[in-house]
C-alpha cells in the first residue's frame, strides 16, 4: 500500500508544476515522424475537434446552459472561411478569423434567446432548430454555397508557402489549438471564468454580488461561437471542401458527447474527449450501426458511471486535470 | 385548394400530435424531454415491419408486439438508465436518452443496412371525396386512428381513478408520494406509455411510409416544434399544436414554396419562442428567491 | 454613524397576496438590527425587495439619500449592499476560495484582453485578489477548506463562507437572512461576535433576518418585528422583549427562550 501511495504523491508532484505541459508540447512536436499520411491527417481532425470541444464546453459545460449551439458556429465558422476564399478570394488568414467572427455572432444571437430566462428546455430546442435553419440555408443559398454539392476550399497559403500537405497542416492546427486552450484556460482562471460558474451554480446569488450577469452570459456565447468558428474554419481547410451534410444533428451529437464524456466544464476533459471519440470510431469502421451502437453504449456507460467524464477520472491523482477557476500557487 | 391543404395538413398532423402528446406526457411525468424518441417511433415501425414480413404475422398482432415491446424498453430505460442518473443535470438526462436512440439507430441499421424499405399495404380504405377535396385513404386511417387513441387517452385521464392519480403526479411528485403513490413504479411505467405511444405512431407510419434507420429525427424535431407551438408542458396544446403544424406546412409549402416545408417546424419554433415563448396553452413558471 | 438605508411607506403585492403593507425601516452604519416575526410576515420579502429581486407595488427605498426602488440586483448590489440567502446562496461546485474570490469580483481589476493573453498587469491583479481572498478567510478561521468544494462542507461552514464572500467588496450594509440556520451553539455564539465586529469595527450596518430570539437578543442593537407583511413594533431588545403585541404575534410559536424554531 505504501507503494501506491508513494506513486500518487509522486504523480501529484509531477502533474503540480509546468513541466507536463512542456513534455507534451514537445511531444507533440514530433507527431509527424511516427504518422502515415492518413493517421495525419485523423491527428490533424482531433485537433480540429479539440478545438471544437473546448469552445462547446464553455458554454454547455462551465456556463451550464443547454444551448445546441455548436453545429450552427461551426458550420458558419466553416462556410464564412470558404466562402471568402473562394468568392473574394482572401488568403486564409484573413478568411479563418473571420470565419471565428461570424460564430461570434451566431454566438451572440443565441446569447439573446439565453438571457430571455426561458426554460431550461427552450433554449435547447431553439438552438436545435437555428442550427437546423442554417443548414436549409446552405443547402438553398447555392449561389454562395454550391448548395448539396458542397463548396471547395482552395489549399490554404502563406505568401507563397502553400500548407499543402497533412504533416503542414497539423503544425499550423497544433499552433492555433494551443492559443486556444492557453486563452480560454487563462479566461476560465480569471475572474471571467468564475463568473461564468458561478452564473451557472447560482445566478441569482452571483447578481447580488454586483455582477452584471447578463454580460457575462453573452461573454461566454460569444468566446464560445468564436473559439467553434475557428474550428469550422480549420475543418474547411483540412476537408478541402464544406457541404451541409457535415452540419446535421449527427455532427451535433457528436460535439455533445466529445464535451460529457470529457467532463462537463473541465478544458482537460474537452482535450481528452476530443482525442478519445475521435480516434475510437477509426478502430470501429467495417460495420454498418456498430459504430452507433458502441457510440450509444459508451455515452451512457459514462453517464452511469463517472458523470463527470474522464478528466474526473484523472483529477483524482493528477492536479492538472482539475477545472480551476483561479491561480492559487501564484 | 385551401380545404385540400387543410386537410392533408391535419392527417400529417395527427402523427405530429402523437407524437408531441407522447414528449408531453414524459415531461409531464417525469420533467425529463426524451430526445431519443424519435427513434422509438422508428423501432416500433420497424419492430411491426419485421413481425409482418419476416414472420408473417398478420398485422394487428404485428403492431400490439411493436407496442408491447417498447412499453418494455421505456420501463427498462427509465429504470435502468434514467433513474440511476436523476441527480445529475438535465444535459445528462438529455445526453442518455440521445444515446439510448444511437443504440436503437445502430442496432437497425446493423440488422438492415443502408436499404429504404417498404411495407405491403395494410389497410384498403378507399378514398372519401367531398366536393374538391380529397380524402386518401391513408389519410383517413391515419386521422381515424389517432383520433381514437386520443379519445381514448383523456377519457382514462380525466374520468378514471387511474386518471386521476395521474394527474396528482403531474401535479406534484412529493404530495403523491405522501399519499402512498409508487413514484418510481410510476415514473417506469410513464416512459413506459410513451414508448408504447411512440410505438403506434411507428405502427401507423410503417404501412405507408418508406421506412429507414434515421426517420425519427424528422418527428422528433416536429414533435418539439408542436410543444413549443402548443405550449410546453400541455396535453391539450401538445395536439393541437401538432395539427396546426401540420396545417402550417401544407399552407407554406402550397401557397409560398415547397422548400418551405422543411423547414416549417423550424420557423414555428422561433417565431413562437420570440413572440409568445408560453405558445397557445403554456404555463409562466414563477421563480422563488 | 450615517443614515444608509431609508425605507419609507413601502408596500408589496402579489396578486392577490398583500405581502408587505406601508412598512418603513431605516438602517444606519456601525447598526446591527434584527428583523424578526413569524412566518409569512414578510421578512424575505423585505430582504429581496431590498436587493432588487422583487419590484414593491408603492413607497420608496433610499440608500445614501439616492432612489433604489426599481434597480436591478447587481447595480444595487454595486452599490455596496450584500446578501446572503436563505436557501444557499454558495456556488456549491467551485471551492471555497474560488467563492470568495467572487466576492471580490468587483474589486479585481483587468479587461478582457489583458486576462485572456495573460498580461503582467493581470496576473498581479489575480494574485491581489488571492491574497485578499486567503487574508479574509484567516480572519473568518476558514483558511483551512480553501481549496474544498463549497458543497462538500457542512451546512455551518457553508454559512461562513457565504457570509466571508458577502463581506469580501467591504459592503456598507449587509443583509443577512436566517445566517445561524443549522449552525451549533458555540458556531452561533461565535457569528454573533462576527457581526458585532463586522458593525464595531468596519462600522458596517447590518439588517439581520433570524429565528433565534436568543441570537437576537444577544447580537443586536435594535429590533424591528414584523406580521402578516406589517410592522408592528420596533426598539431596543429589552424593550420589545415585553411588547404586548409581539407577544402575542408570536404565541404559540415558541417566544423568549433560546433555541432555534426549526431542527
Amino acid at each position: 500500500m505504501r507503494g501506491k501511495a508513494d506513486a500518487r504523491s509522486l504523480a501529484a508532484r509531477l502533474g503540480a508544476g509546468p513541466w507536463p505541459v512542456y513534455c507534451t508540447l514537445i511531444l507533440a512536436l514530433l507527431v509527424p515522424l511516427s504518422t502515415n499520411q492518413y493517421t495525419q491527417f485523423i491527428v490533424n481532425l482531433i485537433l480540429v475537434y479539440v478545438v471544437v470541444a473546448v469552445g462547446f464546453n464553455i458554454v454547455i459545460g462551465n456556463l451550464g446552459q443547454l444551448a445546441f449551439t455548436s453545429t450552427t458556429c461551426f458550420g458558419i465558422g466553416a462556410y464564412t472561411t470558404a466562402i471568402l476564399m473562394v468568392h473574394v478570394s482572401l488568403p486564409f488568414w484573413v478568411a479563418l478569423p473571420g470565419g471565428a467572427i461570424m460564430g461570434a455572432i451566431a454566438g451572440v444571437l443565441a446569447s439573446a434567446t439565453a438571457l430571455r430566462g426561458i426554460r431550461v428546455y427552450y433554449l435547447a430546442i431553439i438552438t436545435l432548430a437555428l442550427g437546423e435553419l442554417m443548414r436549409w440555408v446552405y443547402i438553398h443559398a447555392d449561389t454562395l454555397t454550391r448548395g448539396t454539392d458542397g463548396l471547395a476550399v482552395p489549399v490554404a497559403n502563406f505568401f507563397g508557402f502553400p500548407f499543402d500537405s497533412e504533416i503542414k497542416r497539423y503544425y499550423l492546427f497544433l499552433a492555433i489549438a494551443v492559443a486556444v486552450v492557453k486563452s480560454t484556460s487563462n479566461l476560465l482562471r480569471s475572474r471571467i471564468g468564475r463568473a461564468i460558474a458561478a452564473i451557472r451554480d447560482n445566478e441569482l446569488a452571483t447578481a447580488s454580488l454586483g455582477i452584471a450577469t447578463g454580460q457575462y452570459i453573452i461573454a461566454a456565447f460569444v468566446w464560445s461561437g468564436f473559439v467553434v468558428g475557428i474550428a469550422g474554419g480549420m475543418f474547411a481547410l483540412l476537408i478541402g471542401r464544406v457541404a451541409p451534410e457535415s452540419f446535421d444533428l449527427t455532427e451535433l451529437i457528436f460535439h455533445f458527447a466529445m464535451v460529457m464524456v470529457g467532463g462537463l466544464g473541465s478544458l482537460a476533459g474537452s482535450v481528452l474527449g476530443a482525442i478519445t471519440l475521435t480516434a475510437l470510431p477509426e478502430f470501429f469502421r467495417s460495420l454498418p450501426g456498430l459504430e452507433e451502437m458502441l457510440f450509444g453504449v459508451l455515452v451512457a456507460v459514462v453517464l452511469l458511471f463517472r458523470p463527470k467524464g474522464l478528466a474526473s477520472f484523472f483529477a483524482a491523482f493528477l492536479p492538472p486535470f482539475r477545472q480551476r477557476f483561479c491561480r492559487p500557487d501564484s | 385548394m385551401l380545404y385540400q391543404l387543410l386537410i392533408s395538413g391535419i392527417a400529417q398532423g395527427s402523427i405530429y400530435a402523437l407524437v408531441a402528446l407522447s414528449l408531453t406526457v414524459v415531461y409531464r411525468g417525469t420533467t425529463i424531454v426524451n430526445f431519443g424518441h424519435g427513434d422509438m417511433v422508428m423501432a416500433g415501425a420497424f419492430v411491426a415491419y419485421a413481425c409482418v414480413v419476416l414472420l408473417g404475422m398478420p398485422f394487428a398482432p404485428a403492431a400490439l408486439a411493436a407496442l408491447a415491446l417498447l412499453f418494455v424498453l421505456g420501463w427498462a430505460v427509465q429504470r435502468g438508465l434514467i433513474e440511476p442518473i436523476k441527480a445529475g443535470p438535465h444535459i445528462g438526462f438529455a445526453m442518455m436518452s440521445i444515446a439510448v436512440g444511437y443504440v436503437l439507430r445502430g442496432t437497425v441499421r446493423a440488422g438492415w443496412g443502408r436499404e429504404v424499405l417498404p411495407m405491403p399495404r395494410v389497410f384498403d380504405v378507399s378514398p372519401l371525396v367531398v366536393g374538391d377535396v380529397v380524402l386518401t385513404g391513408d389519410a383517413i386511417v391515419f386521422v381515424g386512428a389517432v383520433a381514437t387513441f386520443m379519445i381514448v387517452f383523456f377519457l382514462i385521464l380525466y374520468r378514471t381513478q387511474l386518471g386521476q392519480i395521474v394527474q396528482a403526479v403531474f401535479q406534484s411528485e412529493r404530495g403523491a408520494a405522501l399519499v402512498g403513490i409508487n413514484v418510481g413504479a410510476f415514473h417506469g411505467a410513464t416512459w413506459g406509455l410513451g414508448g408504447g405511444m411512440a410505438a403506434v405512431a411507428g405502427v401507423l407510419l410503417a404501412p405507408v411510409t418508406l421506412l429507414y434507420p434515421d426517420l425519427g429525427a424528422n418527428f422528433l424535431i416536429r414533435g418539439f416544434a408542436a410543444m413549443t407551438l402548443g405550449g410546453f408542458g400541455s396535453l391539450l396544446g401538445a395536439v393541437t399544436g401538432g395539427l396546426l403544424l401540420g396545417m402550417t406546412e401544407q399552407l407554406l409549402g402550397g401557397y409560398v414554396s415547397t422548400k418551405l416545408i422543411d423547414i416549417a417546424a423550424y420557423l414555428v419554433i422561433i417565431a413562437v419562442l420570440v413572440l409568445k415563448p408560453n405558445g397557445l396553452f403554456g404555463r409562466t413558471a414563477v421563480v422563488r428567491v | 454613524m450615517t443614515q444608509l438605508l431609508e425605507i419609507d411607506d413601502l408596500s408589496v403585492q402579489f396578486a392577490g397576496l398583500k405581502a408587505l403593507t406601508a412598512v418603513s425601516l431605516h438602517a444606519r452604519s456601525g447598526e446591527v438590527k434584527a428583523v424578526i416575526g413569524p412566518n409569512g410576515a414578510g421578512k424575505t420579502t423585505l430582504f429581496n425587495v431590498i436587493t432588487g429581486y422583487t419590484q414593491p407595488s408603492s413607497g420608496r427605498i433610499r440608500f445614501r439619500g439616492e432612489e433604489i426602488s426599481r434597480e436591478p440586483p447587481h447595480l444595487i448590489s454595486q452599490r455596496g449592499i450584500r446578501r446572503t440567502f436563505q436557501n444557499g446562496g454558495l456556488f456549491g461546485d467551485i471551492t471555497v476560495l474560488e467563492n470568495v474570490l467572487c466576492g471580490l469580483h468587483t474589486r479585481t481589476g483587468s479587461g478582457f484582453f489583458g486576462l485572456l493573453f495573460g498580461t503582467r498587469g493581470a496576473t498581479a491583479a489575480e494574485r491581489e485578489a488571492v491574497a485578499r481572498a486567503r487574508s479574509l478567510l484567516d480572519m473568518m478561521g476558514i483558511r483551512d477548506v480553501e481549496d474544498r468544494v463549497a458543497r462538500d462542507l457542512s451546512g455551518g461552514q457553508q454559512r461562513i463562507v457565504e457570509i466571508t464572500r458577502a463581506i469580501a467588496s467591504d459592503p456598507s450594509l449587509l443583509l443577512l437572512d436566517e445566517p445561524a440556520v443549522g449552525l451549533t451553539p458555540p458556531a452561533r455564539d461565535q457569528l454573533v461576535e462576527v457581526i458585532r465586529r463586522l458593525a464595531g469595527e468596519r462600522g458596517v450596518g447590518v439588517l439581520l433576518v433570524e429565528h433565534s430570539i436568543d441570537m437576537v437578543m444577544k447580537g443586536s442593537d435594535l429590533i424591528v418585528v414584523l406580521n402578516g407583511g406589517q410592522r408592528i413594533a420596533e426598539g431596543k431588545p429589552d424593550e420589545i422583549r415585553q411588547n404586548k403585541e409581539v407577544l402575542d404575534a408570536y404565541l404559540g410559536y415558541g417566544s423568549g427562550y433560546s433555541g432555534d424554531s426549526r431542527a
